[in-house]
């Protein structure tokens, strides 16, 4: 079955473009105008794989549909802004959204986005073998994390961070391949991507935040798990 | 008031004439006021003192006519009384000669008496004379003696009245100097202070002109000064607004395209994915349109990019990484197989998504405008990270090498032969981002033909 997609995109033409694009593309794509249609759709009918939340909507903006998604559970969110050098880069990823893409969006690489974000959730070979960091332990064939026993929420982008950080045993990983092994970014990434999301998982694994003790920075290179 | 001022004189700058001014002023009128003064006070001193020893010569006149009539012998120490000091000297002509108050050795004899005055004493007459006697001023009084009508000469030395004259003179003449330094200090003050609302006003015009539009000069309350600042703002407030109302009109311009560019893109996809199904003349079709969409999709990326600066809405995201190794691989994507010239760790503080678009933009510019990239270098340079971009074209004429980063540049021989392809805004980013940087970018020759595009950027603060 075709992966479902919700476009929330206020911008008529530019949904109807997208929405012939992705078709073309192979997925089943689901309209909304506004933030709250697109929360009633998630309501109604929870069966999406993405969302694609562009950030400028009236009535309900886009960092608050993004949080309510995010809120209620780990559905993989592609953001679409209308600028790359922006603070809303920043401020749609503390919101919880996996990845964006700038305007003007052209359905090609969007769809790439979408294919790097569906791997992610649904890894080709599953491991099935238990990866501890610390003290929290990755169970790859469940697609959780647990923490001295207890279910860490992570969404599939922060567990897949996690993972790639704790199978290199302490050792560095550097920044550029982060993003190439989680994102699916050639060397051109978005390090602000990378840097947010270990903002997000450290605020769920460590006991305080601003003074990690398992994901560590590398100055200027990359990061590495304590041990 | 309008001063015609000559012609060579306008030559002079402003501040020397002011200057000038004040020394002139400041000399003239002390020199007045010490020639008055030079002249009442010696012809009065002189005066005094010529009347002094004419009395004098009078009292010593008698005595010397007394001593005569006695037929006294003791008439040379009489003389010789008289002459009170070395300097002084008296004589008397008897019929047989000039007695005199004696000494040879004083240098003043009777040789010395000028005939004018002599003669004077013939007609009966007192007569004074003041005359230089070996270097040494004198007045000389003759005077005929009341009974016998000789001539009677007595000397009597003025070295004490010049001394006090040439004090006089110094002392003045001092004053006069003083006076015209004096003027001077103060004319090169004044004439900082008056011209420092000029200086100023070139310096803010000059950052004005370096594209610094928020640059404004205080207004000061000083009714002559005053206007020219709030004239001066107001200009540039007027430009700035004009400026960022173009900004705004780009910007505004390129959001509204971008809605019928993702309808555009897309569609063109969908047609570019059936073209097997496609006669050759609508394939040839699609191809022309989608090679021109995507163009036009980078030029209005390109005008987004470049009117988020000029609307200061840009923020810098800095982060630690090796230029070396973006620029190489930003090199590999286009032409693999380039090794790039990397003299590094050449590891820099700046914007990455930023410089991996100059990397590319002077890839691009060289692939497109020289006849292609020929060698890319990274290296360290003093506190810089420096990158050289090499293309095998003509080069850019001295006279463009400005013009070339210009939005929209054409320069003429550049660009005869070469695919319309490009934005125009490549290069006008490059220096945008640099600049962004606090980097500089220029263009010069490479040795042996070809251009050359570097880019120099200060390695930046690690956090």
């Amino acid at each position: 079955m075709a992966d479902r997609l919700l476009l929330v995109e206020d911008d008529p033409r530019i949904r109807a473009a997208l929405v012939l694009g992705l078709t073309d593309e192979g997925y089943g794509v689901v309209e909304a105008g506004s933030g709250e249609s697109a929360l009633r759709l998630l309501d109604d009918d929870g069966a999406f794989d993405v969302v694609l939340l562009d950030l400028m909507l009236p009535g309900m903006d886009g960092f608050s549909v993004c949080r309510t998604v995010r809120s209620r559970g780990d559905l993989p969110i592609i953001m679409i802004t209308a600028r790359s050098g922006s603070e809303d880069v920043v401020r749609g990823l503390e919101a919880g959204a996996d990845d964006y893409v700038t305007k003007p969006v052209v359905a090609s690489e969007l769809a790439a986005r979408i294919r790097a974000l569906l791997r992610r959730a649904r890894p080709g070979r599953p491991e099935s073998t238990l990866i501890r960091a610390g003290d929290v332990e990755i169970h790859p064939d469940r697609g959780i994390a647990t923490r001295n026993g207890e279910d860490v929420h992570l969404t599939l982008t922060e567990l897949r961070l996690l993972t790639e950080l704790a199978q290199a045993a302490g050792n560095v990983v550097t920044r550029e391949q982060l993003l190439e092994r989680v994102w699916g970014y050639d060397y051109f990434g978005d390090t602000r991507l990378l840097d947010v999301h270990v903002r997000r998982l450290r605020r769920k694994v460590e006991d305080d935040p601003s003074d990690p003790t398992l994901v560590l920075t590398v100055r200027g290179v990359g990061y590495r798990v304590a041990g | 008031m309008t001063v015609a001022w000559p012609v060579r004189l306008r030559r002079v700058p402003v501040r020397t004439r002011i200057v000038a001014a004040f020394v002139l002023g400041s000399v003239a009128v002390p020199s007045l006021v010490a020639l008055a003064t030079w002249n009442l006070t010696t012809g009065y001193m002189l005066q005094q003192r010529q009347d002094s020893v004419v009395r004098q010569a009078a009292v010593n006149a008698r005595l010397v006519d007394a001593s005569l009539a006695q037929n006294s012998a003791g008439l040379g120490d009489l003389l010789t009384g008289l002459a009170s000091s070395p300097e002084a000297a008296a004589f008397v002509r008897e019929q047989d000669g000039w007695y005199s108050s004696g000494t040879a050795s004083d240098g003043i004899g009777t040789d010395d008496v000028p005939a004018g005055l002599l003669a004077a004493v013939e007609r009966g007459d007192t007569a004074r004379q003041r005359v230089r006697v070996g270097g040494i001023p004198v007045v000389m009084v003759a005077t005929p003696l009341p009974t016998s009508g000789v001539p009677f000469v007595e000397v009597f030395p003025l070295r004490d009245l010049d001394r006090t004259f040439r004090f006089i003179s110094l002392l003045l003449l001092g004053g006069v100097l003083a006076s015209g330094v004096l003027g001077g200090v103060l004319g090169r003050w004044a004439s900082r202070r008056a011209l420092r609302p000029l200086t100023e006003l070139t310096a803010a015009a000059a950052r004005v002109a370096h594209g610094d539009l928020d640059t404004r000069l205080p207004v000061r309350a000083d009714p002559d000064l005053g206007p020219i600042a709030a004239a001066f703002n107001d200009t540039t407030a007027d430009l700035q607004a004009r400026v960022e109302r173009d900004s705004r009109f780009a910007s505004d311009v390129s959001h509204e395209l971008r809605s019928p560019v993702t309808t555009m893109a897309a569609a063109v996809e969908v047609l570019a994915r059936r073209q097997d199904e496609m006669s050759p003349t609508a394939r040839h079709a699609i191809d022309l349109l989608d090679g021109d969409l995507r163009r036009f999709r980078r030029l209005v990326e390109d005008l987004l990019e470049i009117s988020r600066v000029d609307q200061g809405a840009s923020r810098l995201s800095a982060e630690p990484f090796d230029l070396g190794e973006l620029a190489a691989a930003v090199v590999a994507r286009s032409h693999p197989g380039l090794r790039i010239e990397d003299g590094c760790p050449c590891r820099v503080m700046a914007d990455r998504r930023r410089l991996e678009q100059v990397v590319a933009n002077l890839v691009d510019n060289a692939d497109r405008h020289g006849r292609g990239l020929v060698r890319i270098a990274v290296r360290r340079q003093g506190p810089c990270v420096r990158l050289e971009v090499d293309d095998a074209g003509p080069g850019v004429p001295v006279a463009d090498r400005h013009r070339v980063f210009e939005r929209f540049a054409r320069v003429s021989d550049r660009d005869r032969h070469v695919d319309e392809t490009g934005t125009g805004l490549g290069l006008a980013l490059v220096a945008q981002h640099v600049r962004l940087h606090g980097g500089r970018v220029e263009v010069t020759d490479r040795p042996g033909g070809g251009a050359r595009f570097a880019v120099e950027l200060p390695v930046g603060e690690d956090r």
